[in-house]
């Protein structure tokens, strides 16, 4: 059953994300000039995303099985969270590159974001800590010079950086 | 015309600076596509952040280049290690792989590299000789015609790309979504932005495809831990590769095969064409039909230059294809296309059934540099070797950190506005979900890249009259439209195929569906074209009557 949810769940959501969708495009302004209006093409998408979703609703009920289900981890939040670790890691160390990104800059928040995430994601020993900081400061660093110096891309300084 | 075409191109091309970009380009490809897990696209689109700042030539060269070394870079890993480094390389690992653990490595990487090449050469022939005849039959096309083929493009795509045509044709409709979250370019009127500023400008196409295609990828390779710590390949010892390729060898055992080589280059031309197809689908294809015309296809599959010959030169002619109908009708022929695409929309340049006219020296540019990076390949995968080996010994976790981190610059460097990398975290989300959920990708991002083409053609209907039957009764309008119905039921009937009754007249249907339209364009080839299909069609339908109503 814990399968058949799956699909069915993703197409409800579907389905009540095309209503949110379809209800905001009232408030998209008609100008009093052109034939189709500005709201008209989103929702010709929006009433074909909700058709097929529920097509996808009604296929995902009567198939009971859903191809996609994850078979090899047990259920429940803590095996969810260590099957997925490794991508949330990517996204948490993301989001707080780009959340330090106005005080750490690009190239010293790009560093750290790599050594960190490296170190998160292949272990720590006192051979991988080097080889993890020479990669990224050579990669980032080297980076950082091409767009700054070669492509003459201003990137985001930081507050750190620009007190130099 | 063409000779001055070609020789202001040449001249745009012909600077010291663009010759190293293209050597780079090409040896990027190269090690990008030995790489297991990193396609192609990824490879182009990661690369495009870098094409910015570059003049139009030089930025579209470059790309061209990466893509041309990406087509080729697989067959290196996949023969001596049996680890195809790119999708549109797995034929290659079944002959490959054999005749390289029998001591013959030498002469099949010989093969595989002059297969490419002769593929690409070929694929180039085509491309500059057949994109401005396709160009021309392009021109006919109006507003009604173009909004159905990119309808056309999607419904196939989403046929081609996943298991689930519904789940593809989700895809394909959320990708459309995307593209209209902004200001609606025609009147500019703000849309599904809810009050957030930053949405006005809707989502950077390039963001969203780097998030969708290269960010989930990178976070799906490293979700098992254990996997994602060990080396991409292990079958090569400390990479000491000590193979010398044979080339006179392999050029004669593939000028022995000429037949299959040409083939198998227009079978990888044909499916680049296709909307959706792509060289993960053109390797497979011809080295299937290479191995039904072998005279000894007992041998496939224990290590015959035949089974290298037939997916290396189709893989390799697949982009020709693809190229073709992104230059003559601004429809990218796959995802790698489409980043082209987005490349050359980034230059202002929108490419159109009158692209190769206007833009000459652009066009002739693109054509060229196809050429030309084929060459460059050639020399560097014969001297690169032992890199690209030792490239397939990386470990994922330390490429998916330092592209991850890479993605964080290129991406700034686009606009040089910090929403974009929001865009990205949002769309790298969402392509980890719709993986994990089984959602293709390859339809959500031609939604995004077409999407704009649909409205504006839509738009551009409307205006000229209100009636909506144009959409089914214009002969190029309806030819799409059928062809799109047919193609979405193409997978129901590969599964039902013999199994159930109707499917023994979808065939003879399709020909009959097809052959109205080009009967309704007019002219003496087209109605020829049209009596043949329909010939074909009553013939399959009379052969399978005389079967007893079984498939042949």
């Amino acid at each position: 059953m814990r399968r058949l949810n799956q699909d069915a769940v993703i197409a409800i959501f579907l389905l009540l994300a095309s209503g949110i969708l379809f209800w905001s495009t009232f408030s998209i302004r008609t100008p009093d000039y052109g034939v189709l209006t500005p709201a008209a093409w989103p929702r010709v998408i929006i009433f074909a995303l909700a058709l097929l979703s529920f097509l996808y609703l009604i296929q995902s009920l009567k198939k009971g099985v859903d191809d996609n289900a994850v078979a090899d981890r047990e259920p429940g939040l803590k095996s969810w969270l260590v099957y997925w670790q490794n991508p949330i890691y990517c996204f948490a160390f993301f989001l707080t590159y780009l959340l330090t990104l106005p005080v750490l800059g690009s190239l010293i928040g790009g560093v750290l974001f790599v050594f960190i995430l490296m170190s998160i994601l292949g272990g720590v020993s006192k051979e991988k800590i080097v080889t993890h900081a020479a990669l990224s400061l050579a990669t980032v660093g080297g980076m950082w010079c091409i767009f700054t110096f070669g492509l003459e891309v201003i990137l985001p300084q930081g507050m750190i950086f620009s007190a130099f | 015309m063409v000779i001055e075409n070609v020789l202001a191109a040449l001249n745009e091309l012909a600077t010291v600076q663009t010759f190293i970009l293209m050597v780079i380009g090409v040896a990027g490809g190269l090690i990008a596509g030995a790489i297991p897990g990193f396609t192609i696209a990824m490879a182009v689109v990661l690369t495009l952040p870098f094409t910015f700042g570059m003049p139009a030539v030089q930025g579209i060269a470059t790309m061209v280049s990466v893509l041309v070394g990406g087509l080729s870079g697989g067959l290196m890993a996949g023969i001596l290690t049996g680890i195809p480094g790119t999708p549109s390389s797995v034929a290659t690992t079944f002959d490959g792989h054999p005749m390289a653990k029998e001591g013959q490595a030498g002469l099949a990487l010989g093969i595989g590299v002059w297969s490419s090449f002769f593929g690409g050469i070929i694929s180039a022939i085509l491309l500059m000789t057949l994109a401005p005849q396709l160009a021309n039959i392009g021109l006919e096309f109006q507003p009604w015609d173009y909004f159905m083929l990119v309808m056309f493009a999607l419904t196939i795509t989403a046929s081609l790309a996943g298991k689930n045509l519904i789940k593809g044709l989700i895809a394909g409709v959320v990708g459309l979504l995307v593209r209209t979250v902004g200001e609606d370019e025609a009147v500019g009127m703000a849309r599904l932005n809810f009050g957030n500023d930053a949405l006005l400008q809707g989502f950077d196409f390039i963001a969203v495809l780097i998030g969708l295609f290269a960010f989930s990828r990178l976070l799906h390779d490293v979700r098992d831990p254990v996997s994602a710590r060990k080396r991409l390949s292990a079958g090569t010892g400390n990479g000491n590769i000590s193979v010398a390729i044979e080339h006179l060898a392999a050029i004669k055992i593939i000028f022995k095969h000429w037949t299959l080589l040409i083939r198998s280059s227009l079978i990888g031309v044909f499916t680049g064409v296709l909307p959706g197809a792509g060289g993960s689908i053109a390797n497979i294809l011809a080295y299937d039909q290479a191995k039904k015309t072998s005279k000894t296809p007992s041998k496939f599959g224990t290590g015959t230059p035949e089974g290298i010959i037939a997916p290396e030169s189709s893989n390799n002619a697949v982009e020709g294809g693809a190229l073709m109908t992104l230059m003559a009708l601004g429809i990218p022929g796959d995802v790698t296309a489409a980043v082209m695409l987005g490349a050359l929309l980034v230059h202002d340049i929108v490419p159109s059934p009158t692209f190769i006219t206007e833009e000459p020296v652009l066009a002739y540019s693109i054509f060229l540099s196809f050429f030309g990076a084929t060459f460059m390949m050639l020399g560097l995968q014969s001297g690169m070797l032992r890199i690209f080996v030792l490239v397939t010994r990386v470990r994922m976790y330390m490429l998916a950190a330092i592209i991850l981190g890479l993605c964080g610059i290129g991406v700034y460097a686009i606009h040089n506005v910090e929403f974009d990398l929001w865009t990205l975290l949002w769309f790298g989300i969402l392509g980890v979900l719709m993986r994990q959920f089984g959602f293709p990708l390859a339809p959500m991002i031609l939604g995004v890249v077409l999407g704009n083409i649909a409205e504006l053609n839509l738009a551009r209907a409307m205006a000229i009259t209100t009636d909506l039957t144009l959409f089914v009764t214009r002969p190029w309008a309806l030819f799409f439209l059928i062809i799109a119905i047919f193609s979405s039921a193409f997978p129901i009937y590969q599964v039902y195929r013999g199994a159930k009754k109707w499917t023994m007249f979808y065939l003879p249907v399709a020909c009959f569906a097809v052959s109205g339209p080009l009967f309704m364009m007019g002219g003496v080839p087209r109605t020829t074209l049209a009596a043949v299909v329909v010939l074909f069609g009553a013939y399959t339908l009379w052969r399978r009557q005389q079967a007893g109503w079984v498939f042949e």
